[in-house]
């Protein structure tokens, strides 16, 4: 497989690979695996030619002191804009499952080209979301996997951390927290608020995860997707059974969105969502697919993992993406993937771009954070970001949508969502205080006016 | 439970960053009031009523209030207004530091090597007044009134991309030697010149200018262009000092120490000489014919080289250029093999290009922007890739085969600056400085990531022109861009996520721009 990146004036091209650009194609982007290194370079390289729409960071290091990378597009790199919404894709938590890793480099290359050529829908998505680009969360078990000599990759090796952790087994379990909730009354999101010192302090959190809850923790992400490998469908919370039975159903209180996002996922992809796809082993059990997705619980109880802790930390909805029934295919499908999954990738980035949105403040117009807002009929409250920002994702419908904040008097609202784009619904919030001195001054007066009256 | 913050529980802890808060809502009060209302008579009732609003006025002062919003905003946005200050304050206390050392030092001497500039530009300042800022902003002509209050905070004016986020591990530090105004007054760039251009006079040494530009270029407080601005202003103030200095004398001569000033006239010429054969100082009013004749000789002199125009270069004896160019056998085989009449244009602007190319590499070593080892990595892959591209372009192969180039770049020959670069490399082989001791590191790889860094750059040089063209912006926005690359590439060293060697690629393939 020959490396080989036609650039934007070259007429002729390069001896030994004939590889033809078509306009607004993916000729500008080379198929094939990246190491550490090469990753490095890969992000460093789609900075320099679109440095005023990205940034480069890290969100720490990997047990073996790789940097875990995340390459930010928007309009404004490197700050949170008030009002836009905060998107990230992960990938590669597990080292060997190589497919997503490579997706996330070839997009960050795709929407830097495609900007640069003026495609008005990558424009604007750029100009109105906050996009992360985490190609590895898991470079130290890439590397172990790449490493292994030959065609056929083990099904195992690579997947762990250097530490033999399976990040996706290693975040705190707040699935059982929240089912005892659900049981016994507490708290229906931001459980992890006691925890952050506990979090801190865990010996048994892996590196990288400490980084991955921190960075949730920092940035007020909307919505969010992890990408896998090992089979080939779209999976959305809860991904551990209520009952803790191997396989059940475990709806979340937004199971109509998650369906939904979803969707928005499988249906751009033509393997995923092909009704007579056959299973990727003979023996699978797809049981649970259907229009290419499935809930998680319904597949397999996984405990521990990074797409319900997003969900019940934060307020980012997440959803995992199995996106090859190979794990680390050969280089030469590589392109391949990037076409089935690449209308998948930008669309699923769009969908944040749904539900309400807006901001809560008081009556003098300051920003209120933390502020809760509550949608009649689901048990899941979102929280306001620090300009008192908020988005809520919701399926099309007619919604009560409730503002407050301790201190303040509770606003209901009543919408109606369209399936997109986002509706703009504001809240001011009054003070108690506020009440209190008008009904004070009220009954001051009408006490005044008695005691003239009767002569007190 | 989703209705828990309705609790009827009365404890209210400030409850700034808690969850499980109590709201209290309009609700509780009432049901309580109206209870007490429902048990006493009317008269008594209002006593009690007034009194337990007070009581609840009085309890609900525990509240949060909404100037607790604006402490949200205070907290959120603390960054943006107490970081900035503190910033400013250090670096002034720098600044100020810097200046009274500055008094204390011994004058300049010519002797002085560059990194003693600071005093110089501080015993420049005190040259005038002592007490005034040892920096030297200089936007000179044009937008000085613009450009100085942001050189006053250089935290400011070096950070065009704010950044504010918490994934962002720590910000720049600031350049300990950035220079700042102490007393407030700000300097002029007509001040800056003049006071350059005394010096000069006092000094009897054109050194004194070179030493302090090339502090400054080094710093990155002024570009390329300014430089050569800042050379034309100072040889104009120049001009006028010599003359009015000189009219002086003869008036002074004309009254009594004739002696005197006959002397100070001679020494006058001979200080001169230097500078005048660049600047031809006549008396009067023959300043531009200076500039254009200091353009034309800088040819000659080997030491001090600046940028100029094609134009002015094309007048240079071409035999001249190709002495320096033998050092290049591909390049020298491609312009013999242009030897006929039909190639005659291409031949004389690639002749061109390559001597501009020297002057580039000259100056870039002398002011420290690249090392010697890096422009001899230059060199060598350009010499390749000049064998290379002919081979593909012309179709025919440039005598002995050049092994190393094969690195799958395509490149275009009209695209200067990739030419340029790629020139600059096979320059260097001209310059090696023999007191340089470390050696270069892989070639190959260096390379290869020299190559995919250039393409990325160019892409977005050429997307930067293309939607300045659009927008109807001019190219001014290019050193800016400049400026704020090189910070980015300091930042993401420190962060590790580009090598050193990676960033210094990055910022020469800017400067050269």
């Amino acid at each position: 497989m020959c490396a080989c990146r036609v650039g934007l004036d070259a007429v002729e091209t390069h001896g030994g690979c004939a590889q033809v650009r078509e306009p607004g194609s993916d000729g500008e982007i080379s198929f094939e695996y990246h190491r550490y290194e090469e990753l490095r370079k890969a992000l460093v390289s789609v900075w320099l030619q679109c440095p005023t729409i990205t940034r480069i960071y890290t969100i720490g290091e990997s047990f073996e002191g790789r940097e875990l990378l995340v390459l930010e597009m928007s309009d404004n790199p490197g700050t949170h804009e008030p009002g836009e919404p905060e998107f990230k894709y992960i990938a590669n938590m597990h080292g060997n499952e190589a497919v997503g890793r490579e997706l996330l480099i070839y997009l960050a290359q795709y929407l830097c080209n495609q900007y640069q050529q003026g495609n008005e829908t990558i424009i604007d998505l750029i100009h109105n979301t906050r996009i992360h680009l985490m190609p590895s969360m898991n470079p130290d078990g890439f590397e172990k996997a790449a490493s292994q000599p030959g065609e056929i990759k083990d099904w195992f090796v690579g997947r762990s951390n250097a530490q033999g952790v399976d990040l996706n087994r290693n975040f705190p379990d707040l699935d059982r927290i929240i089912y005892i909730n659900e049981r016994e009354g507490g708290a229906n999101n931001h459980l992890l608020q006691n925890m952050k010192k506990a979090v801190d302090e865990n010996t048994k959190l892996a590196p990288e995860t400490k980084a991955v809850v921190h960075w949730i923790m920092d940035i007020p992400f909307v919505l969010s997707a992890n990408l896998h490998g090992g089979d080939v469908v779209a999976n959305y919370p809860y991904d551990e059974t209520r009952t803790g039975s191997t396989h059940e159903y475990s709806a979340s209180p937004d199971d109509v969105m998650f369906k939904s996002l979803a969707r928005a996922y499988s249906i751009y992809n033509p393997v995923m969502s092909d009704p007579h796809r056959p299973p990727c082993r003979k023996n699978d059990d797809d049981s649970s697919f259907k229009d290419g997705i499935t809930n998680g619980g319904a597949w397999y109880s996984v405990p521990g993992g990074m797409q319900d802790f997003n969900y019940l930390s934060s307020n980012c909805f997440e959803i995992t993406l199995e996106l090859s029934c190979d794990k680390f295919p050969n280089e030469d499908t590589l392109k391949t993937y990037w076409e089935q999954n690449r209308n998948s990738l930008v669309n699923y980035i769009e969908q944040v771009h749904r539900g309400v949105k807006g901001f809560v403040r008081d009556l003098q117009g300051n920003p209120i954070s933390n502020a809760t807002i509550s949608v009649e009929g689901i048990d899941h409250d979102i929280t306001t970001a620090k300009d008192g920002d908020y988005w809520r994702l919701l399926a099309p419908g007619n919604y009560k949508v409730a503002a407050s904040a301790p201190g303040y008097l509770t606003v209901i609202k009543k919408v109606a969502v369209p399936y997109s784009p986002a509706t703009r619904v504001d809240f001011e919030l009054e003070s108690l205080m506020e009440r209190k001195e008008e009904e004070r001054e009220e009954l001051m007066d009408w006490w005044k006016m008695m005691s003239e009256t009767l002569n007190f | 439970m989703r209705r828990g913050r309705f609790s009827t529980s009365r404890s209210c802890p400030r409850i700034q960053h808690k969850q499980s808060a109590c709201t209290g809502t309009s609700t509780d009060t009432s049901w309580t009031l109206g209870l007490f209302w429902a048990r006493m008579g009317s008269r008594t009732a209002f006593v009690v009523l007034v009194f337990q609003l007070m009581v609840l006025s009085g309890f609900i002062c525990a509240f949060p209030t909404p100037t607790a919003s604006a402490t949200d905003k205070t907290v959120s946005n603390r960054q943006l207004t107490e970081e900035k200050p503190l910033k400013e304050q250090m670096a002034e206390a720098d600044g100020v530091k810097a200046a009274l050392q500055s008094i204390e030092t011994k004058p300049p001497t010519a002797s002085e090597d560059l990194d003693s500039d600071p005093d110089e530009l501080k015993a420049l300042a005190d040259t005038h007044q002592p007490k005034e800022s040892p920096k030297v902003p200089v936007q000179v002509g044009h937008k000085v009134e613009q450009y100085i209050p942001d050189e006053s905070d250089s935290t400011k004016s070096r950070r065009l991309a704010e950044d504010y986020d918490s994934t962002k591990k720590g910000m720049d530090q600031d350049e300990p030697e950035s220079f700042h105004q102490v007393d407030g007054t700000l300097l002029t760039a007509e001040d800056i010149v003049q006071k350059i251009a005394n010096k000069i006079y006092e000094e009897d040494d054109r050194g004194v200018f070179d030493r302090i530009v090339s502090k400054l270029l080094k710093l990155g407080l002024i570009t390329d262009t300014q430089a050569d601005n800042l050379e034309y202003q100072v040889a104009e103030a120049l001009q006028d000092l010599i003359t009015t200095n000189a009219k002086n004398n003869e008036i002074t001569d004309a009254d009594d120490t004739g002696k005197d000033t006959r002397g100070q006239e001679d020494s006058d010429a001979n200080l001169w000489d230097s500078p005048q054969r660049r600047y031809n100082a006549d008396e009067g009013d023959e300043e531009e014919e200076a500039e254009d004749e200091a353009d034309a000789e800088e040819d000659d002199t080997a030491d001090h080289m600046w940028d100029r125009d094609t134009q002015e270069v094309n007048e240079v004896n071409p035999e001249d250029g190709l002495q320096d160019l033998q050092y290049f056998p591909n390049f020298y085989r491609l312009l013999r093999s242009l030897d006929s009449e039909r190639d005659t244009q291409e031949r004389e602007t690639l002749i061109t290009i390559m001597k501009t190319l020297i002057d580039f590499v000259k100056m870039m070593v002398k002011y420290g922007t690249i090392t010697p080892e890096e422009g001899v990595s230059y060199l060598e892959n350009l010499d390749a890739m000049i064998a290379m591209q002919t081979k593909n372009k012309l179709g025919k192969a440039l005598g002995s085969a050049d092994a190393t180039g094969a690195n799958g770049k395509n490149m275009d020959d009209d695209d200067n600056t990739k030419a340029d670069a790629a020139k600059m490399q096979k320059e260097y082989e001209n310059l090696k400085d023999s007191t340089k001791e470390e050696q270069p590191s892989s070639e190959t790889s260096r390379a290869g990531k020299a190559e995919t860094y250039l393409e990325a750059i160019r892409k977005n040089i050429e997307w930067l022109k293309k939607h300045n063209k659009e927008e109807g912006k001019d190219d001014y926005d290019l050193s800016k861009l400049k400026d704020f690359m090189d910070q980015q590439v300091d930042a993401y060293i420190q962060k590790g996520i580009i090598a050193k060697d990676e960033g210094d690629t990055i910022k020469r393939i800017y400067s050269s721009l």
